[in-house]
């Protein structure tokens, strides 16, 4: 069975500088400087510890926030946004992915 | 290239080839007290040619080139030489500078602190540096300041101040002692006249200062002044920079950096008198 | 009257940990990196928001005279070839392609064309359109490049 996993840039591969509301992030891999608000950048972090899924994604999120109102569909519409923006990266995958702690 | 010009410009050192003599013979002129590139090498080369041999002379017209190359700008009449000249050395370096994250803001410093004045033209940046320089404040220059990456610190770049319009009479009564290149009028941007900065400017033009105070000024307006937050002036920055993206890791820490530890305020100001006390009462409460 | 520094503690956890940031920022960040006991409200935001904005600086602003570039169309390494519907360079004389343009528009001229529709002076609409496309395609480094990148970018 396939699934979508999405992982972000290895370690080292970006710069973060917390602004205010707005984080500004240089992605080394691509020289881009990013604006970033909430939820990005901590969907970001949530990535750089390890690829994971949709699904996988949204409840690590909901047990380090409280995600109040938000859906699966916000969160993948976010997730989009990174992919355009070249941040983050979706690939498929045949079994679950290993977690790592 | 028959004539040529060598000039160094705070940290930045030009050679400019011409293929006529009088745009090199204004630059001499007006740039005489300044000093020549470091060990002779200049850091940027600017050509003022002519497109055929024939144009040195038929309705002659000037075309910029230099190490970068912007092959669809369009010629200058040669009465206008200097401008293209100016315009030229702008061009050099703000495609080519790789030392210095290259701030569209004028400076002027006081007691080793450098107070950035930054916004589109007609703001009042050239203005206000001038005014300030005017009452005791070090004038650093007036359309680019220079970020050093690895120190932080802004760096002189007092070239000749570019006057445009209305801004040429009010300079011409305020300063009648200053010396200035020829008045060009019809340019693209309007009419232009280039003032050389006061001599204490170009002594001291070699001493940075470390930047304290980051000013977006309105002119035209009540006086008012508020806090830029700090991603709003980081972005305005990106645009007000013209190798930001060229300077890549370093100019990501240098910006942030500035923004990190420098006051963001935009300041709106009815007339120069207003601006020079609101300035005043800024600097004084930092 | 700081900074950054007043603004940085509602963002501290949530910088990622593992990113090295930089080291201004960091100053004064206080040592709060455990996982806070009362979980933060975090919003996802609705679909149709948008939290990532890509920075595109401008070129050049200040250098050259932004309206008085010029953009050849096709650029000079190519003169001679034609334009098709799409904005790509084509072979001379490809079908339903239009010549290369005899002068190259000033920035003014493409300026208005993409503002407003209008067609480029000395064409009808179907050639205006695909040259609009071409020079909507130019990638750095190509003619003409730097003159539509300046038109693109906020004027102050």
């Amino acid at each position: 069975m396939h699934q979508t996993i999405f992982h972000g840039p290895p370690e080292n591969g970006l710069f973060v500088a917390p602004l205010d509301e707005f984080t500004a992030v240089y992605h080394r891999a691509s020289g881009i400087t990013h604006l970033l608000t909430e939820p990005a950048p901590q969907i970001l972090a949530m990535l750089g510890k390890g690829a994971l899924s949709l699904d996988a994604l949204l409840d690590r999120l909901a047990r380090d926030y409280d995600l109040t109102d938000g859906t699966r569909e916000a969160l993948a519409a976010r997730l989009d946004e990174l992919i355009e923006s070249g941040l983050i990266e979706s690939g498929l995958i045949e079994s679950e992915p290993v977690e790592r702690t | 290239m028959r004539h040529a010009f060598s000039v160094r410009i705070g940290p930045v050192g030009f050679r400019i080839g011409s293929d006529w003599r009088a745009p090199i013979a204004v630059l001499d002129t007006l740039y005489r007290d300044y000093p020549k590139p470091h060990d002779d090498i200049p850091d940027f080369t600017v050509r003022l040619f002519a497109r055929r041999p024939w144009r040195r002379f038929v309705r002659p017209s000037v075309e910029i080139g230099g190490d970068f190359m912007l092959p669809e700008a369009a010629p200058l009449p040669l009465r206008q030489g200097l401008l293209a000249a100016e315009m030229a050395m702008n061009l050099q370096m703000a495609l080519g500078a790789r030392r210095h994250l290259l701030l569209h803001a004028s400076a002027v410093e006081r007691d080793g602190r450098a107070l950035l004045m930054t916004g589109i033209s007609g703001a009042g940046k050239s203005t206000l540096a001038t005014l300030l320089a005017a009452n005791g404040w070090r004038f650093m220059g007036d359309e680019f300041a220079l970020l050093d990456t690895a120190t932080g610190l802004i760096h002189a770049f007092p070239r000749l101040i570019s006057l445009k319009n209305e801004a040429i009479a009010a300079a011409e009564a305020a300063w009648p002692d200053a010396r200035m290149g020829p008045l060009l009028r019809a340019t693209p941007k309007g009419d232009i006249r280039h003032m050389v900065p006061d001599a204490r400017a170009i002594a001291t033009m070699d001493t940075p200062a470390t930047p304290a105070l980051l000013l977006f000024p309105r002119y035209g307006f009540d006086a008012e002044t508020r806090p830029v937050p700090p991603a709003e002036a980081f972005v305005r920055m990106t645009q007000a920079s013209t190798n930001y993206v060229a300077l890549g890791e370093a100019g990501f820490r240098a910006l942030t950096g500035l923004i990190a530890d420098v006051p963001c305020i935009a300041i709106d100001y009815p007339d120069g008198a207003s601006a020079i006390e609101q300035v005043e009462a800024l600097w004084a409460a930092l | 009257m700081k900074g950054l520094s007043a603004n940085r503690g509602i963002m501290d956890d949530t910088r990622p940990n593992q990113y090295p940031v930089n080291p201004a920022l960091a100053a004064s960040a206080d040592g709060d990196a455990s996982v806070p006991t009362r979980r933060r409200v975090l919003a996802l935001g609705a679909v149709t928001a948008g939290a990532v904005m890509s920075i595109r600086p401008a070129l050049a602003q200040t250098a050259g005279s932004v309206l008085n570039c010029e953009i050849p169309v096709p650029d000079a390494s190519r003169a001679g070839s034609y334009i098709d519907a799409d904005g790509k360079v084509v072979p001379a004389r490809t079908k339903g392609a239009f010549p290369s343009s005899p002068r190259p528009f000033k920035g003014e001229e493409v300026k208005r064309a993409m503002a407003n529709g209008s067609t480029l002076p000395g064409t009808d609409s179907a050639r205006s359109r695909a040259y609009v496309k071409y020079i909507r395609r130019l990638q750095r480094g190509q003619g003409g490049f730097t003159c539509f990148a300046s038109l693109q970018m906020p004027r102050g």
